[in-house]
């Protein structure tokens, strides 16, 4: 089956800026897909590109069967895109905002009617549906956001980092409306940089960084494809001796003031470990088990983080 | 709290300085209005502006005398001032309907005449009352050439009479001298006179000397002729009386005889006959001496009386008479006073001569709110929906792009025909602006100056990239075209070559086809080039807006 979205040698550049180096990736029908890089790696004109809001240099794109730029008018009609700011009218309310929104996706006054109250019941605005959306919170524009763009049920969803700074409450339900929407056979490209949302959402995810597809692959082939393993973090009150850890599938990454790093082959190997360090005469003060995540992948693969702390501290917050 | 106040102080500076657009803003826009107005109002104060401020002032001559002739003169020397003969009034008049000449001056045949007659002589002006600065300053102009032309011609009488006075002088003079010399020769001719005269006399009682004794010798020529013809007839007569007086002795004597003889019947004998009796004076004429009788029947002292007439006398020859040189009297000149010059004016394009300053003020202001309202709206309106990320959502929906840009001026566009609509409705009921002969004709430029606003508008969201950057150039241009455009003050205060470049505003054409309507009292048809232009500013601005903001919205997305 044809995927409904089609990118090929993708190539865009900003005056002499590359943006865009040859991307590449595929998204099927009811596929989510995460597009997972750091800022600047080039996913937000990505998805300007496919989202027909930019020319691209060289590459082809296919939306829906519908090869840009010649058929972009088409390839709207089965278009949805959720912009990384809340894109609306702040002075109407969240219905008018839909129902325009209905209108300018082509929807006729009555599936408008019936869309929006739909999106409302999705996004959860149902009960503040006709205050001006100014007043709204962070989570509850994202979820407008998110439910402006899926009024008319696109076939093709761009999601554009749609959680960033939202709420736990609100990013559970906009999860649960993504995975709606890819059950019900809507091809889901979902650009993010925080990891955790393309492990929990995406089947597959297309690692990008200064413009170039790094890896692309499921969560855990992309992890394995990286070489990083799961790690022990083990405190103990005074520093291990050396030669102390004698389990197979294990090896000391670092130690210092009685920290001890152990990177591990598996997680069965964990007791293992631990009576190595009680052996050794370590008193546990207490150990962590790290899984190795597609942000270490990353790490791995491009030496650079997928977000900085300044982000991170946001992202928690 | 003073570092505090000084640290926020330097970083508002800070802040100022490094915002370019809002320098800009700060000195440039005002630096154009400053100019703009500067250009347009210094005729105002009087000032001559820079550039070109020549008026045109058509003239009609249809008089041909020496009041055209003065007034080319005069007005040649006129600054600033362009004169172009015409040949009628109807061109004269279409030249001020077309709004080249704010004023046309007609100089009516028979003007110089009546002028120089003692009459009132009028110029005529056909003036364009809207254009009221530069007919104001033509009208002092011909006002000033009115007064020019009456002074010279009182000054050419002034002169005229004098003239005649010194040569009435001068010929008073001459005719004394020349009744002196009239007296002189009537004495002399008086003088001769008498002495023709007492010669005359002196010659008539000669010739009466001489005739009477030559009469008194004929006298007694014919007194002797007349003795001795007596004598010789007479000698008959006393013959015959003396025969008679013997037959009557003799008849006597016979009858005496017959009557003694008859005896008896002497008495039956009637009577001779008497013989007629003979008159005594015959008997003394019969007896009277012929020189007596003559001197009987002409007396010697009758002779006189009975004179033949008198010989011709040949009067003598009269004296040659003076002939006095009269001097010719100069000819009186016209000496009735020049006739004084009516200016009568005649607005040709309908508009009262009074003006109500609101009819330029109301269309003028609404235009400079609707262009505040509409391009800075228009401008915003589109930085609004690019800020808040509608814009590029809506580029990812099926509607095109262009329906999105031209629903917004649509909206826009109804907003700013609504504004212009309150505003004059406003005007008419506060200021009792005039709304013309056919009121829904304000809808034609309304609509067109809304339309033109609009779309320019775009063209400012096109080249903008930032509310900052829209307000120095949205107000610059705002600014320079309602000022030059004629919304603040009339058009024709600012020099001619600003009036041609504001040609390129819509704000010109606007104005032009309001004060047509309002003022001029034009029917509809006359502002539909006007609006025809403002529609084509709006085409052309709508389709570079539309090139700009596709540019310029593919460069910021």
């Amino acid at each position: 089956m044809t995927p409904l979205i089609l990118v090929d040698g993708l190539r865009k550049r900003f005056a002499t800026r590359v943006a865009l180096d040859g991307v590449a990736l595929t998204v099927g029908a009811g596929e989510i897909v995460g597009l997972l890089g750091p800022n600047g790696a080039g996913k937000s004109t990505t998805l300007s590109i496919l989202a027909t809001l930019l020319p691209f240099d060289d590459g082809s794109v296919t939306i829906a069967e519908q090869p840009l730029p010649a058929a972009a008018a088409r390839a709207r009609r089965a278009l949805g895109f959720v912009p990384q700011r809340p894109a609306f009218y702040p002075t109407l309310s969240a219905r008018e905002n839909l129902r325009f929104f209905a209108r300018m996706l082509g929807l006729p006054s009555r599936e408008a009617a019936h869309g929006v109250t739909e999106v409302l019941q999705l996004a959860g605005l149902e009960g503040r549906a006709d205050e001006p959306v100014d007043r709204f919170s962070g989570g509850m524009q994202r979820r407008l956001n998110l439910a402006c763009g899926i009024l008319h049920r696109p076939r093709v969803l761009l999601l554009d980092e749609p959680a960033v700074g939202v709420d736990p409450q609100s990013r559970e339900r906009l999860f649960e409306t993504v995975l709606g929407l890819a059950a019900n056979g809507t091809a889901v490209l979902y650009s993010t940089n925080q990891m955790e949302e393309a492990e929990r959402l995406c089947a597959r995810v297309v690692l990008l960084d200064l413009g170039r597809v790094v890896a692309s692959g499921t969560p855990p082939a992309l992890v394995a494809q990286a070489g990083v393993s799961a790690t022990v973090h083990v405190r103990t009150a005074h520093a291990l001796p050396k030669g102390w850890l004698a389990t197979q599938g294990a090896r000391v990454l670092e130690s210092s003031d009685g920290t001890t790093a152990v990177a591990i082959s598996h997680s069965g190997v964990v007791p293992a470990v631990l009576a190595d360090v009680l052996r050794a005469g370590g008193d546990i003060l207490d150990f962590t088990l790290h899984r190795p995540t597609l942000a270490d992948a990353f790490f791995s693969l491009t030496g650079r983080a997928l977000r900085d702390e300044g982000e991170s501290a946001a992202a928690a917050g | 709290m003073l570092r505090g106040f000084g640290a926020a102080l330097a970083k508002d500076l800070r802040l100022l300085a490094r915002d370019r657009v809002g320098l800009v803003f700060l000195i440039i826009a005002p630096m154009v209005v400053i100019t703009v107005a500067g250009l347009s109002l210094a005729s105002l104060y009087g000032v001559k502006s820079a550039g070109d401020t020549v008026s045109l002032l058509p003239i009609v001559d249809n008089d041909g005398g020496w009041v055209g002739r003065a007034i080319a003169e005069h007005l040649a020397h006129e600054p600033d001032l362009e004169t172009r003969a015409v040949s009628s009034t109807d061109d004269a008049r279409d030249l001020v309907r077309r709004k080249q000449a704010a004023v046309a001056l007609v100089i009516p045949a028979g003007t110089s005449a009546a002028i120089a007659d003692g009459g009132r002589g009028h110029l005529v002006l056909y003036t364009d009352p809207v254009r009221w600065i530069e007919r104001g300053r033509l009208y002092a102009v011909v006002q000033d050439l009115r007064h020019g032309l009456e002074a010279a011609a009182h000054d050419e009488a002034t002169v005229a009479l004098a003239g005649t006075r010194t040569r009435t002088d001068e010929a008073r003079a001459a005719l004394a001298r020349s009744a002196q010399e009239l007296d002189d020769g009537l004495a002399r001719l008086r003088s001769q006179l008498a002495d023709l005269q007492a010669e005359s006399e002196r010659r008539v009682a000669g010739g009466r000397h001489e005739l009477a004794a030559q009469l008194a010798r004929v006298a007694a020529e014919r007194r002797a002729e007349a003795s001795a013809r007596l004598a010789t007839v007479l000698a008959p007569l006393r013959g015959f009386l003396a025969d008679l007086a013997r037959s009557e002795q003799a008849f006597g004597t016979w009858l005496d005889t017959v009557r003694e003889r008859a005896g008896r019947f002497a008495d039956r004998i009637p009577p001779p006959p008497a013989p007629p009796a003979i008159p005594p004076e015959l008997t003394e004429l019969a007896h009277m001496e012929p020189q007596a009788l003559v001197e009987r029947l002409l007396p010697a002292d009758d002779s006189a009386a009975r004179l033949p007439s008198l010989p011709h006398v040949d009067p003598l020859p009269l004296p040659a008479f003076p002939r006095p040189e009269l001097p010719s009297l100069p000819e009186l000149p016209a000496l009735r006073l020049p006739g004084l010059i009516d200016l009568e004016e005649t607005s040709v394009t309908g508009a009262p001569h009074r003006l109500n300053p609101f009819d330029q003020n109301v269309p003028g202001f609404s235009i400079t709110f609707l262009l505040l309202g509409v391009l800075l709206g228009v401008s915003l309106g589109f930085l609004d929906e690019r800020d808040w990320g509608t814009l590029a959502r809506l580029r990812t929906t099926p509607t095109p792009l262009a329906a999105v840009v031209l629903a917004k001026l649509a909206a826009r566009f109804a907003i700013g025909l609504a504004q212009m609509l309150v505003l004059f409705a406003v005007g008419r009921a506060a200021f009792g602006v005039s709304l013309g002969r056919t009121p829904w004709a304000l809808l034609l430029p309304t609509t067109g100056i809304v339309f033109a606003g609009t779309a320019f508008g775009l063209v400012v969201a096109g080249l903008t990239q930032s509310r900052e950057a829209v307000l120095p150039l949205g107000s610059i241009v705002i600014l320079t075209m309602a000022a030059m455009g004629g919304c603040w003050w009339p058009l024709d205060l600012e020099p001619r070559w600003m009036q041609r470049a504001a040609l390129v505003f819509p704000t010109t054409w606007a104005m032009d086809a309001y004060n047509d309507l309002m003022i001029r009292r034009q029917p509809a048809p006359a502002v539909l080039a006007a609006t025809g232009v403002l529609a084509g500013f709006g085409v052309l601005y709508l389709a570079l807006g539309l090139v700009l903001f596709r540019h310029r919205v593919r460069q910021v997305l």
